[in-house]
């Protein structure tokens, strides 16, 4: 006969594993991404806006993850640059594929609360959007010129 | 990867395959010859992107008005100056600046049917400016440069060059008076 301290004890314990468990055992994985090219941005006081739909897998329970992007600028900003002026961007991210607008993210800081609906690329190629945008603004304060810059993504079980 | 099974709806095995083979086909298809990154497996999983953009060389004038000489007295040169803002974005903020006139060839003139005086146009880089570089009809002044923050001046400098128009006192003296004479004067500005 158990007393009401071990019925507790055991109750806990389970809920304790269910909640570790996931966690040790959950995989991430980011794919389908593919270089962003704006050409020869001519129009300057036009925003300027590139989507491209990828793949985020998260095992853990219910698909969940969060994102982190970081740029190549100075303290990680979102910033291109051609060896001597910086051009600002914005990236925006979207748990659905195909999406040219999203939720803003900020250099360095995790979007969390994103779920994967399907798994992927199993059950679809993509499920996600990443969206970067040249503001009309900046492009009219930008140097003329040639500009490149690194977007790293990280995604993590949330 | 036991993780990922456990996760995963099951298919059977031959819609998998396809499934799997299409998937594959993605992935192959978005490979190549690009410096973007996928992530691998793992707790986190981390991918890279290279974005790139090119911003054209562009100039834009604003600010310019109209220029009215009106009942001018004909002994002195009647000049109007007036400040407008230029600017361009190439790395010198370089510019050029052509004028051409309403007249035959591009001339500086101003007309009323048969009638036509010349009238002169100075530029300066320099906003609050009552004398210029002289200009000839349809040849660029080149080696200029604009101070303008962006392309309308809607920050400071409000404005960042003058544009000065004469017609001299003989000129003047050659109009018929009571007599209205009008012309265009069109400015191109060019990035350098």
């Amino acid at each position: 006969m158990l007393s009401r301290f071990h019925l507790l004890a055991m109750a806990a314990l389970a809920a304790l594993r269910m909640v570790i468990a996931p966690a040790a055992h959950a995989q991430v994985q980011i794919t389908q991404l593919s270089d962003v090219s704006f050409g020869n941005i001519t129009a300057l006081d036009v925003d300027q806006v590139r989507s491209q739909s990828l793949c985020a897998f998260s095992g853990l329970l219910g698909g969940r993850y969060s994102i982190t992007a970081t740029g190549s600028g100075t303290g990680n900003a979102f910033t291109l640059s051609n060896g001597s002026a910086a051009l600002p961007y914005e990236v925006q991210w979207s748990g659905t594929a195909g999406r040219t607008s999203g939720t803003n993210l900020a250099a360095g800081a995790p979007l969390s609360g994103q779920t994967m609906a399907l798994s992927c690329p199993l059950l679809q190629a993509t499920n996600a959007s990443l969206i970067v945008v040249l503001r009309g603004t900046a492009l009219t304060s930008a140097q003329a010129g040639n500009y490149s810059g690194v977007l790293t993504l990280i995604l993590a079980a949330n | 990867m036991a993780k990922l099974q456990r996760n995963s709806v099951r298919f059977p095995a031959a819609v998998r395959s396809k499934a799997i083979v299409a998937a594959l086909g993605v992935l192959l298809a978005a490979t190549p010859a690009m410096a973007s990154s996928n992530g691998t497996l793992g707790a986190t999983s981390t991918g890279t992107v290279t974005i790139t953009a090119s911003v054209a060389n562009r100039a834009q004038i604003t600010g310019l008005t109209d220029v009215a000489f009106t009942n001018v007295d004909p002994s002195a040169t009647a000049t109007q100056a007036q400040n407008n803002c230029v600017w361009s974005n190439t790395a010198t903020r370089g510019y050029s600046i052509t004028a051409t006139g309403s007249g035959t060839s591009g001339a500086f003139t101003l007309g009323n049917g048969a009638l036509s005086v010349p009238y002169s146009v100075q530029w300066s880089a320099s906003t609050g400016q009552t004398s210029g570089t002289a200009l000839t009809s349809g040849t660029a002044l080149a080696g200029l440069t604009s101070t303008a923050a962006n392309p309308i001046c809607s920050t400071s400098p409000n404005t960042t060059s003058s544009l000065v128009i004469s017609i001299a006192a003989n000129n003047l003296q050659s109009m018929v008076s009571a007599t209205s004479y009008t012309g265009t004067l069109t400015l191109l500005v060019t990035p350098q």
